[in-house]
């Protein structure tokens, strides 16, 4: 029996993508902070962390998609936040440690959404 | 209904509820509470090395975890895995769940006081109605767990834990004969202190632990937090592989 060379492809990439994939702070460099601005396109009120999608542009007009993880929902929602908190269309800034691998991720400690900060300490 | 009736039966009904005004309550939502110099509760319990048995070590050498002085990019934590390859979200056990940053709640009642953890909605039944341990189940992931007061104190006595859970976040392994001590108490109205001992012959040369405190936050709520409901974080993860420019 032959197999197709894209249907082995693809089992191998099933078998690697995690079921269940968390993340510690390992994976960023503490030292690489990073602020960009750019425009909200997606926003994932969801476990284990929240995830914020922009697109940013650069000097050069140049588009490039940057991806940012927050702590968890139960925990900005204690801060005030909630599902609806960045909507598409609105002006994020994120500010944050960015992913080892240099891919434009962050790992957020600030948030601001339309001039106005979003804080994640929670309160009583 | 003869009036000696009546009485006794109102007597009965008043039993649970005054034997649980007898009781101290450590009722509340609860969020552990940490200092500077307690910044090891974020993985352990304990600041120093637990002494640990060869065969723990060896153990020890193979867990990779996402937190603490030994923390990995690609850590193998059963609980919070960050390979591509592991599963994960398996749940964290005792004593492990109390330090997973997210609060439990306890619930008293006359015979039984229950932890409802925030985390994947975990619960806790400790047994105060006298009874022993029951092991029928096998080794589980948080153990039998019954409790008896000393005072002000709930000392809670836990065995029958698998071997599946690390002790805590830094990856330090624990064996089947693993048996948990806890004493739970109030010391001011805002405040729960859980002091552990954790005695395990296979893989500690001596009883060790440590002491969690938790701070009461009247207004919030348990609210809902399922591990698993992560999938979405996979594509996350995979542009984060992926070098920028």
């Amino acid at each position: 029996m032959k197999i197709a060379p894209r249907w082995v492809i693809a089992c191998v990439i099933a078998l690697v993508i995690p079921a269940f994939a968390h993340h510690g702070a390992a994976g960023y460099n503490g030292k690489d902070v990073q602020t960009v601005t750019g425009t909200a396109t997606d926003f994932q009120f969801v476990n284990p962390h929240v995830i914020v999608t922009i697109e940013a542009k650069d000097s050069s007009g140049a588009v490039t998609k940057w991806q940012g993880e927050l702590t968890s929902p139960n925990h900005l929602v204690r801060a005030g936040w909630n599902a609806h908190s960045i909507k598409p269309g609105d002006t994020v800034t994120l500010t944050g440690a960015r992913a080892l691998s240099g891919a434009p991720s962050l790992r957020i400690t600030k948030t601001t959404v339309n001039g106005k900060e979003l804080k994640t300490e929670m309160g009583d | 209904m003869p009036l000696s009736l009546r009485t006794s039966l109102a007597t009965c009904l008043a039993l649970p509820a005054l034997a649980l005004a007898q009781q101290p309550n450590l009722s509340g939502v609860w969020n552990l509470r940490t200092t500077p110099e307690t910044r090891y509760l974020s993985y352990g319990f304990s600041r120093e090395e637990p002494p640990m048995t060869e065969w723990a070590q060896e153990k020890f050498k193979l867990t990779k975890p996402s937190f603490g002085p030994r923390s990995f990019a690609d850590s193998n934590d059963p609980v919070n895995p960050t390979t591509v390859n592991a599963v994960g979200c398996f749940p964290p056990g005792t004593p492990r769940i109390y330090l997973q940053p997210f609060p439990m709640e306890i619930v008293q009642t006359p015979a039984r006081v229950l932890m409802i953890f925030e985390f994947n909605h975990f619960i806790r039944q400790i047994w105060t109605d006298g009874r022993g341990h029951n092991t029928d189940l096998g080794p589980t992931w948080f153990g039998d767990s019954i409790g008896h007061w000393e005072g002000d104190t709930l000392v809670v006595d836990t065995i029958g834990l698998n071997d599946k859970t690390w002790i805590d976040r830094a990856g330090h392994p624990h064996s089947d004969q693993l048996h948990v001590v806890e004493r739970m108490r109030r010391p001011e109205p805002n405040t729960l202190q859980v002091a552990l001992t954790i005695e395990d012959p296979k893989a500690y040369t001596k009883p060790w632990g440590g002491q969690v405190t938790f701070q009461l936050h009247p207004t919030w709520n348990i609210t809902e937090m399922v591990c698993e409901d992560n999938v979405n974080f996979d594509e996350f993860l995979k542009n984060e592989s992926k070098p920028g420019k």
